[in-house]
């Protein structure tokens, strides 16, 4: 369907099913504060393994309590996002906290190895690696990551990938915390269901205008009276003119009718017996 | 039917679907039942029957949104992530992964530039009148007076504290500089220059401790032989597999880049593979035999065993055999 390229940042994915469906794909700005969090949660994580430690086999040696405590920190460093994502089927902690999940490109969860490479390779995406000498500030931290060339490789691809994702084939999408199925909307104006009376039954709306209708129906609550007749008329207008109804009808009432006529019924229950158009008015000014 | 109806007929399911994928995501997901589970992937696939079918049915956009986010969702529950198929990678390990370990021109060049790298920079650090200050401005005054603070104790069991706080401390840094050299080998040049740098300063370690006047030489070489040849191996296939990825991207062979990023990276995975086992049993030894008061020769034994084996594997095992 959308093979134009769409300014959101959305992809659709073709599952085992051979159905398509779409993803939000996570931009850089969601992914940091993610990543921040991961990072908190890694430094925490380690402080209490420290503590433990301290307690623990700090009685027998300082020296083994000092070489676990090292190799439990390289083990965090490089594997703390990897083991997460696989046993969190994608994600890690600051992950679900943002709603952020890591999928392969094909929308297919990603595996072991998968998740393990692509946090491996964050280090290249960190680069270059600024050192704080350079602004002759005295510090004994020697380097921090600047993501430049993280940033770069996600600013020229559609997906958001950074190099790390790009060689792992995956991608990270953003999951939507609210979902409610609103189903079709309400029009409270019953004289939009009276209206429907007056169009032709062997009118057929196409996909097209069905489509149309329903996301102006879904958006004209949030509209002034005037901003509706605006946007609704270049529609409505036409469509008057070939049901031959009069011409000051509110363009907004009549797409509201046609969309009752399309989405719920051909017939509105206690819709009262056909009236001459012209004895009800249905114009703007009336509705309120 | 009118999309009202359809709705009404269909949001049962749909909701129904919605609560499945809520226990799905929390812990108690093990509760679910094999008669709930079924029913679980055959409502999804109701669902996803919908989605299909939604132009068809006209939904309007917002239902077609919802259904989009319940499938993706559920989607999600029932394709998990498949975790390590630890059967299959032993039988590539063995078989698969010396042959194409052996015949890979980006771990036969790392090979000889690290090896090289690291036997001049040995040679020049071995002695103070061939370069004067050579293993000095490599290393560091700082880095050298550590080491020489950290072996100046003979490794002979009595100290355990240390031996293990230092087992833990290279395990650590040697492990770490194995990653750094792949991760930044994407990048080809930051991964030369890590990996070259590297060589050098291992080298020059090696070199400086060589010599005759420097007296924890001896505690040096007892601690490093027994885990050395796995270590140092895995660091040379480690920035391979690196450097494999970053030239896939450079040298295309007709594919796009990204298409040839990705071809790259399946074809180095084996190697780290490889790379990583042979780090985890150098660990082991570094963590059991290096830091333990065994008497030298059998630190020897187990540095020839080692080297031995890695020959196997990478002549042997991994020499082209006709097909």
């Amino acid at each position: 369907m959308p093979d134009i390229p769409q300014l959101d940042s959305t992809i659709s994915v073709v599952t085992p099913e051979n159905i398509s469906f779409d993803y939000r794909v996570a931009g850089p700005f969601q992914r940091l504060p993610a990543y921040l969090l991961d990072l908190m949660l890694a430094a925490v994580l380690f402080l209490f393994i420290q503590i433990g430690l301290a307690l623990t086999l700090g009685w027998l040696g300082s020296g083994l309590a000092t070489g676990a405590s090292l190799i439990i920190w390289f083990a965090i460093f490089w594997f703390y996002g990897g083991i997460f994502e696989t046993w969190m089927n994608g994600q890690t902690p600051g992950k679900r906290l943002m709603g952020l999940r890591v999928l392969t490109v094909d929308g297919t969860p990603i595996n072991g190895m998968q998740a393990v490479m692509r946090n491996v390779l964050r280090l290249a995406d960190s680069m270059p690696l600024l050192s704080l000498e350079v602004l002759q500030i005295p510090v004994p931290v020697y380097v921090i990551p600047t993501f430049v060339l993280g940033v770069a490789v996600m600013a020229v691809n559609r997906r958001y990938q950074r190099l790390g994702d790009i060689v792992c084939g995956t991608l990270v999408v953003v999951e939507e915390p609210s979902w409610r199925l609103s189903g079709v909307a309400k029009i409270d104006d019953s004289r939009a269901a009276q209206l429907a009376e007056f169009i032709p039954p062997n009118f057929r709306v196409s996909r097209t205008l069905a489509r149309a209708l329903a996301s102006y129906v879904d958006r004209r609550r949030f509209l002034s009276r005037e901003r509706r007749s605006e946007i609704a008329s270049p529609l409505a207008d036409p469509l008057l003119q070939q049901f031959q109804l009069p011409p000051d009808t509110s363009p907004d009432l009549l797409l509201c009718s046609l969309y009752l006529r399309t989405f719920v019924s051909n017939r509105v229950e206690g819709a009262p017996r056909k009236r001459a158009a012209n004895d009800a008015p249905f114009t703007n000014a009336e509705s309120v | 039917m009118k999309v009202s109806e359809l709705l009404e007929q269909r949001r049962e399911n749909w909701q129904e679907l919605e609560r499945l994928c809520l226990i799905m995501e929390s812990r108690r997901r093990k509760s679910l039942g094999a008669a709930t589970l079924s029913r679980f992937a055959a409502l999804y696939r109701a669902a996803c029957a919908d989605l299909a079918l939604a132009d068809a049915y006209q939904l309007p956009t917002n239902n077609v949104q919802y259904l989009h986010l319940l499938v993706g969702r559920a989607h999600n529950q029932l394709y998990r992530s498949r975790k390590f198929a630890f059967g299959k990678w032993i039988e590539s390990l063995l078989v698969d992964v010396p042959q194409q370990i052996f015949q890979d021109r980006c771990v036969q060049a790392v090979f000889c530039l690290f090896w090289g790298v690291f036997t001049l920079s040995a040679v020049f650090a071995s002695s103070e009148e061939l370069w004067p200050g050579f293993a000095e401005s490599i290393m560091g005054e700082d880095a050298i007076s550590q080491m020489e603070e950290s072996f100046s104790e003979p490794i002979d069991g009595r100290n355990p504290d240390q031996d293990f706080a230092m087992a833990g401390f290279y395990i650590q840094h040697n492990t770490g500089i194995g990653l750094r050299c792949f991760a930044l080998g994407i990048a080809v040049v930051p991964g030369i220059w890590t990996t070259l740098f590297n060589a050098a300063s291992l080298g020059a370690a090696f070199g400086f401790m060589a010599r005759p006047d420097v007296p924890q030489g001896v505690n040096f070489f007892n601690f490093v032989t027994a885990h050395g040849p796995f270590e140092l191996t895995a660091i040379v296939l480690s920035a391979g597999a690196g450097l494999r990825i970053g030239f896939s991207w450079i040298h295309t062979q007709g594919w796009t880049r990204s298409a040839a990023l990705r071809i790259g990276a399946q074809n180095a995975m084996p190697i780290m593979g490889a790379a990583m086992v042979m780090f985890f049993l150098a660990a082991l030894i570094e963590g059991f035999v290096s830091p333990s008061g065994l008497p030298l020769w059998s630190k020897q034994v187990v540095g020839i065993v080692s080297s031995g084996m890695l020959m196997f594997y990478f002549l042997v095992l991994g020499y082209p055999r006709r097909a």
